[in-house]
């Protein structure tokens, strides 16, 4: 039986909360954005169909508060809510309140949400539906002699991990003996800050792996399909800054092992509607399964320009009750996608976040280029969320006419009032290794040891220089288009800016 | 004519410009170039240096000499004074216009750590104050070598913006 959605509400923000409605209006659908304070003139607001204020600006006010979201979706009617990303994406309780609601939660079930969210849990699903494991062990941090004799039984160096983890939360690498039962407490004390769970357990860490995942869609009525791998391995501070598909190390046939287990772990957890399997692998080319995000991904525009399949209206269609249309031999892989993410932040220094109105914004356009935006000029970037304001997708015959595609989109993005990733994403361009595919998760910090890119040349440095002398020149001597002056003053009457009226008067003349 | 000493990231140029038949006639540091500027919107402008094109914002910040550069996806901080000025200045002694005397919260947050003392000498890049923002920690870096005067806050405070986090010595 299929329930056609009508209207849906978006509990987001941002470019993916814009991505949703696109394929709402695609799909005929209503859309219902709702937003906080910070947010009341933000894009996905200007986009929407209706909107509901749902609070202060910071999130555990608005974007988190359950009740707030359930009573927008109330008043406005909505049969759906779509999470997004991020915010209640992973929310079992979140999930678990729509389906007692009569609310249909654009995601898996709730139970499959809590499965796989608990780490362990999911190891020991993955274990269950044969998919290659990191060694590793559950232990407990309060016996340390039992939980030393299972790190020194992986071997050190050794990771410990957050059960309820995330983000690099409550993950410490341990190198030696002497270092772990002091790394044990501190990851075990983050752990339960953070997520209210002090539990963790032990992998072993693997040098210098390649993040590559696997998408996966699954309906209802028990079809799931993979829809090719990611690689996300270049990363800064656990979170993924550059995602390309297809890999430049996976072959048809290593796709076609690790999109079975993906499709494995899917079925062995009642997976319904779009995720993703993360697996982590090793230099000898064996991948190892490392959680499963029941979500929609930040990248997967990627996987959409490869694969031609919009996820987003995939996901719907399963909500509703579809089949899915497609059959694994339908998914072909066409050419190669590449996505930068694009932070308001500071790439020379630590990535830090930077706040402001953007002053000018202009997105590239052009062949093979995608920008998924959350903002336009004029917009503020506020300090409550995260940084991202869009992710530049470029699609190419191959890996190499992606990059240079890539290069000419971030040479016309333009950007001010903010800092941005664009420079760092140009030097990452040009990266030897990265052109030569050779990637791995530690990429940045062996490329970048110091954490400067290098993003000023003395060529920039000379045209900023040169830039900054015209516009003082212009501002004090008001040499500005259009300008009329102040007729009587002294300055007015100076041969320059008689010179400049004339030729001012040309321009407007000759411009008709 | 004008004459201006601009510095961006240590390195001084010295530009002299003369506005003639609608462009402007530009040496910097004895290159000379041809530049026409077309304003595009507040701040912005299209310049064309010797007919290569560059779109270039440029942003001022409370009325000093700083300047805001924003061309080929990156913000490039700069000063910009009179030659004259300039000259005056440093026979005078005083080593710069300084827009880093003070190290100024680049958002609100939580100090968690202050990593440098009073009367410290600090090199560029050398970690500063740790600031909690938008879940994650924000390592301040010193932008130039210095020395540290005084420290305006302690480790749990909670800053706004613009802020006064540590005053260098000038």
């Amino acid at each position: 039986m299929t329930t056609p959605i009508r209207k849906l509400l978006i509990a987001n923000r941002g470019e993916i909360a814009v991505r949703i409605i696109r394929a709402c209006r695609d799909m005929g659908i209503k859309s219902v954005a709702v937003y906080s304070d910070a947010d009341a003139a933000a894009f996905h607001v200007r986009l929407a169909d209706e909107v509901y204020n749902i609070g202060p600006a910071p999130s555990n006010q608005s974007y988190l508060v359950h009740d707030r979201i359930i009573d927008a979706a109330k008043r406005s009617g909505t049969q759906a809510i779509h999470p997004g990303y991020g915010f209640l994406a992973e929310n079992a309780a979140f999930a678990k309140r729509c389906e007692d609601e009569g609310l249909i939660f654009i995601g898996p079930k709730s139970k499959t949400i809590a499965l796989l969210g608990d780490k362990l849990a999911a190891r020991a699903t993955a274990l269950k539906a044969g998919l290659p494991l990191i060694p590793g062990s559950d232990i407990d941090s309060a016996n340390l002699v039992s939980a030393l004799k299972t790190a020194k039984s992986i071997g050190f160096p050794v990771l410990v991990k957050a059960a309820a983890g995330g983000g690099g939360k409550g993950m410490r690498v341990v190198t030696s003996e002497e270092l772990f039962e002091e790394s044990l407490k501190s990851a075990a004390n983050e752990a339960k800050s953070a997520f209210g769970d002090s539990r963790v357990y032990l992998e072993k860490y693997l040098p210098k792996p390649r993040h590559i995942e696997m998408q996966i869609l699954c309906d209802q009525h028990g079809n799931c399909l993979y829809l090719g791998e990611r690689e996300c391995s270049i990363q800064r501070r656990h979170q993924k800054v550059i995602e390309e598909s297809p890999s430049p190390l996976v072959t048809p046939e290593f796709r076609a092992r690790m999109g079975k287990a993906a499709v494995d772990i899917a079925r062995g957890s009642g997976y319904v509607g779009a995720g993703t399997v993360e697996f982590l692998v090793d230099e000898d080319k064996s991948f190892y399964f490392l959680e499963v995000n029941t979500r929609l991904q930040v990248e997967h525009p990627v996987t959409e320009m490869v694969t031609g399949i919009d996820l987003v209206k995939e996901q719907i269609a399963i909500a509703e009750g579809k089949k899915l249309s497609l059959a694994q031999s339908d998914i072909q892989i066409r050419g190669h996608a590449i996505e930068c993410r694009i932070y308001a932040e500071d790439p020379d220094n630590g990535f830090m976040p930077s706040t402001g109105t953007l002053k000018s914004y202009v997105i590239p356009a052009g062949p093979g280029i995608r920008v998924d935006s959350g903002v336009v000029v004029g917009s503020e970037i506020p300090i409550y969320y995260d940084p991202m304001i869009a992710k530049l997708i470029a699609w190419g015959k191959d890996r190499v006419e992606a990059t240079s595609r890539m290069k000419r989109a971030l040479e016309e993005y333009h950007v001010s009032g903010v800092e941005s990733t664009i420079g760092f994403h140009r030097v990452i361009m040009d990266n030897e290794k990265f052109v030569a595919g050779e990637l791995s998760t530690r990429f940045l910090e062996e490329e970048y040891p110091e954490n400067v890119y290098r993003l000023l040349t003395d060529e920039l440095r000379e045209r900023a220089a040169l830039a900054v002398a015209i516009d003082k020149y212009s501002r004090e001597r008001k040499i500005t288009a259009g300008q009329s002056g102040n007729h009587g003053d002294a300055a007015a009457r100076s041969n320059w800016k008689l010179t400049y009226r004339r030729a001012g008067l040309r321009q407007f003349g000759g411009s008709r | 004519m004008a004459r201006y000493q601009v510095t961006v990231d240590g390195k001084e140029f010295d530009i002299t410009l003369e506005y003639r038949s609608e462009q402007f006639v530009a040496s910097v540091n004895g290159r000379n170039y041809t530049v026409t500027q077309t304003p595009l919107s507040e701040g912005r402008s299209l310049l064309l240096i010797d007919n290569e094109s560059l779109e270039v914002d440029v942003h001022s910040h409370n009325g000093s000499g700083e300047r805001h550069v924003f061309m080929a996806g990156i913000e490039i901080l700069t000063t910009i004074e009179d030659y004259a000025v300039a000259q005056m200045r440093k026979a005078a002694g005083i080593s710069h216009v300084t827009m880093d005397d003070v190290l100024k919260a680049p958002m609100p947050g939580l100090v968690l750590d202050i990593k440098v003392h009073q009367g410290d000498k600090v090199t560029k890049g050398q970690p500063l104050v740790v600031v909690e923002a938008m879940k994650m920690e924000n390592i301040i870096k010193a932008k130039q070598a210095g020395a540290v005067k005084a420290i305006r806050v302690q480790a749990g405070a909670s800053v706004e913006k613009g802020d006064i986090l540590l005053e260098f010595e000038k």
